[in-house]
């Protein structure tokens, strides 16, 4: 083994590595394998157990192969004349990437279940260009990913910035002791209680439906009538619903804890590092200059307990609306109302304070009553019409249902906003949840507007605000006000010297 | 040199001189005179919706020919074919009618639609690049597409079709030339 912070000469990962290879190697036969295993075993029962143990102990043996070459020939260096970073590595398939310094925009370091258990950690390099993480060393020690961490950096920013290297140097050897915002295991409790209702609900509501129509065959089949009272219904039911609500906090709760545990965020030089994860402890880096939108939500009880969520959407290089895209917003659980303020004036070099506000128009409660109570409710009158015997029995849902559309609605309609000053854009939106997205106009890319031929008579329509990290709509405004606000947003667009990204 | 003077200009320009924007006073994109397309575009929607109403007839033809329990409902399909087809001329003429483009000094607009009309801006600095398109048929009748690609994500993009090529060729110099402008300006700063 050369010296640590020498990486001139190739070298291969931890040889513990192995481990993780064998696994990550398995994982894919295993994936690969499985509709071949699925078949043969509901196929053919009579296959004897020696022929599948045989079997099995082939790929086992065949992936462990696999998995050694892939580590023996994985190495990597830094080629220092060309100043370039080099990996190698590929079984039969020979490959050779050579990243240029200077692209180098992050190097993450990551740990995933398997890789905490053996004690190794992932590198992985984000370069300017390509769209997927093809870079990552999958495992290497903490101090030596540390080491090369650094230098990846430095060597990339000697070039163009040379000064700061000191600088960055002492950043990051204090970073260990000063967070700039931690989020407490206890703000982690309260954000697993009070979050994700609807969802929650969906099941509830799923659940619950399912549970009543099965009790109900069961009474009706064995004639257990004469057993089971109203009373005895009614106390069943109130434990099931507690049960489940219980049930649904817990993993709530525990999804939470497993996601953001330990959740520190440290600043470095221009750019915040996020750290968290209790299993798999992730490794994010946000620039100022790459975020493009920020959404903060928070709903009834979270605004009394003061937490909220914040999102945080960077560009990236896939394509901005596809599931990567969605799943790549950074996620702050269970900030204060100073830690948001705080992170807002970080990210967008000022607390975004709320301008011109802007209401839609009455006509969007009125299609959304349409849509979720006039058209369900006529259908199912309809079909209660043609099939009385079994659908008249679910009538008693009907005014519950009517009720909960109708308060989402209102709180949904006296929520939605859309504030506007010269220097950002708000959108309120959400019955329970209330979003806010703040938007700097010179982060937009393209606007459309757009409007129904039978929305022209009332002058109302729909704007979109396209930015590299999502899209935002507010929609049935005022047509004359949308149209200003574009011409004032272009205007801002085209004269700003101020660079998207 | 330049690049210090150019630098304190935009000092001067946007920084300093800080006064209110009548957002009255701003040019409005909706009253920008939008140019139509070239009428021969017509005939490219008009053929497309021929092709696909023609596979549409071989399909339910076959189907009609060589299944024969469905024979006796032949007029079901023969209604749909014709109302579907109704309804394709229409909006084709609605939406050749209401396509229109524009390039200002600073950004592109184009709307289009039949049902929505939909009106699409986008600045020449957010331009990522420009590509030139042309279809088969579109050759023929010496039209070609201009398609302008922002960091917005595939929705964003705009897509011109039914301009002539040779105006094609100089919208995309045109276009080209502002994004070089654009980068140079940023790697100055």
């Amino acid at each position: 083994m050369p010296m640590k912070s020498d990486f001139s000469s190739p070298q291969r990962q931890s040889l513990v590595g192995v481990v993780v290879m064998f696994v990550d190697t398995l994982q894919g036969t295993a994936r690969a394998l499985l509709p071949a295993l699925a078949i043969m075993f509901f196929r053919e029962n009579h296959i004897s157990k020696v022929y599948v143990g045989i079997g099995l102990a082939v790929i086992l043996l065949l992936t462990a192969i696999i998995a050694y070459l892939k580590y023996y020939n994985f190495t990597f260096f830094l080629d220092e004349d060309n100043d370039e970073f080099v990996i190698r590595k590929g079984v039969l398939n020979k490959t050779r990437i050579a990243i240029p310094l200077d692209k180098i925009q992050q190097v993450n370091i990551n740990q995933s279940v398997i890789q905490k258990i053996i004690g190794v950690h992932a590198l992985e390099v984000d370069t300017a260009g390509s769209s997927k993480k093809e870079v990552t060393i999958k495992a290497i020690s903490h101090d030596l990913a540390l080491a090369l961490k650094k230098r990846l950096l430095e060597s990339g920013k000697s070039n163009t910035l040379t000064g700061d290297i000191a600088d960055n140097n002492e950043v990051t050897n204090s970073k260990e002791e000063k967070a700039f915002i931690e989020i407490s295991f206890k703000s982690l409790l309260k954000t697993g209680v009070t979050s994700n209702y609807a969802r929650s609900f969906a099941v509830l509501l799923a659940f619950t439906l399912t549970v009543f129509q099965n009790v109900e065959e069961y009474v009706d089949d064995y004639s257990f009538e004469k057993y089971i009272t109203t009373e005895v219904l009614l106390r069943f039911m109130f434990f099931i619903i507690i049960g489940v609500i219980v049930l649904m906090l817990l993993v709530n709760l525990t999804r939470t804890i497993l996601k953001f545990f330990n959740y520190k965020i440290t600043k470095q030089q221009n750019s915040l590092l996020l750290s968290h994860g209790l299993l798999n402890t992730r490794n994010t880096i946000i620039r100022p200059e790459r975020v493009q939108m920020v959404t903060v939500s928070r709903n009834y009880f979270q605004k009394k307990i003061d937490i909220q969520d914040i999102k945080i959407k960077q560009t990236s290089n896939s394509d901005v609306n596809s599931k990567e895209q969605q799943k790549s917003a950074i996620e702050i659980p269970g900030c204060s109302e100073t830690e948001k303020d705080a992170l807002l004036q970080f990210l967008l070099n000022k607390i975004p304070e709320r301008g011109v506000m802007l209401k839609p128009s009455i006509r969007k409660a009125v299609i959304q009553t349409l849509f979720f109570l006039v058209i369900p409710l006529c259908f199912f009158s309809l079909l209660v019409y043609f099939d009385t015997n079994k659908l008249y029995d679910y009538g008693v849902y009907v005014p519950v249902y009517s009720i909960f559309v109708i308060v989402m609605i209102y709180f949904s309609y006296r929520n939605s906003a859309l504030f506007v000053n010269n220097e950002f854009i708000i959108k309120q939106s959400g019955a329970w949840d209330v979003d806010n997205d703040f938007l700097a106009p010179h982060k937009i890319q393209a606007i459309n507007l757009k409007q129904y031929f039978w929305h022209k008579r009332s002058d109302i329509g729909y704007v979109t605000l396209y930015t590299a990290g999502g899209t935002l709509t507010f929609g049935l405004a005022d047509y004359t006000r949308l149209k200003q606000l574009t011409n004032y947003w272009l205007y801002q667009v085209e004269t700003t010297d101020k660079n998207w990204m | 040199m330049d690049t210090v003077n150019n630098e304190s200009d935009n000092l001067t320009d946007n920084n300093y001189i800080n006064n209110p924007i009548d957002t009255l006073t701003l040019p409005k994109f909706e009253e920008v005179k939008l140019s139509p397309l070239q009428a021969n575009y017509y005939k490219v929607m008009l053929f497309n919706i021929a092709v696909f109403h023609l596979l549409l007839v071989l399909v339910t033809g076959g189907l009609l020919y060589f299944v024969e329990a469905i024979r006796p409902y032949w007029y079901i399909p023969v209604t749909v074919i014709v109302f579907l087809l109704a309804i394709s001329l229409t909006i084709a003429r609605i939406s050749f009618k209401r396509r229109g483009f524009a390039f200002r000094t600073h950004d592109v607009i184009y709307r289009s639609g039949a049902i929505t009309v939909n009106t699409i801006i986008i600045p020449y600095n957010r331009v990522q690049h420009v590509a030139l398109h042309e279809g088969l048929l579109s050759r023929k009748l010496g039209l070609a597409t201009i398609e302008i690609f922002t960091a917005g994500g595939n929705s964003s993009d705009l897509k011109i079709p039914g301009l002539e090529k040779e105006h094609a060729e100089k919208i995309k110099q045109l276009l080209v030339g502002k994004v070089l402008k654009q980068d140079k300006d940023a790697n100055e700063e």
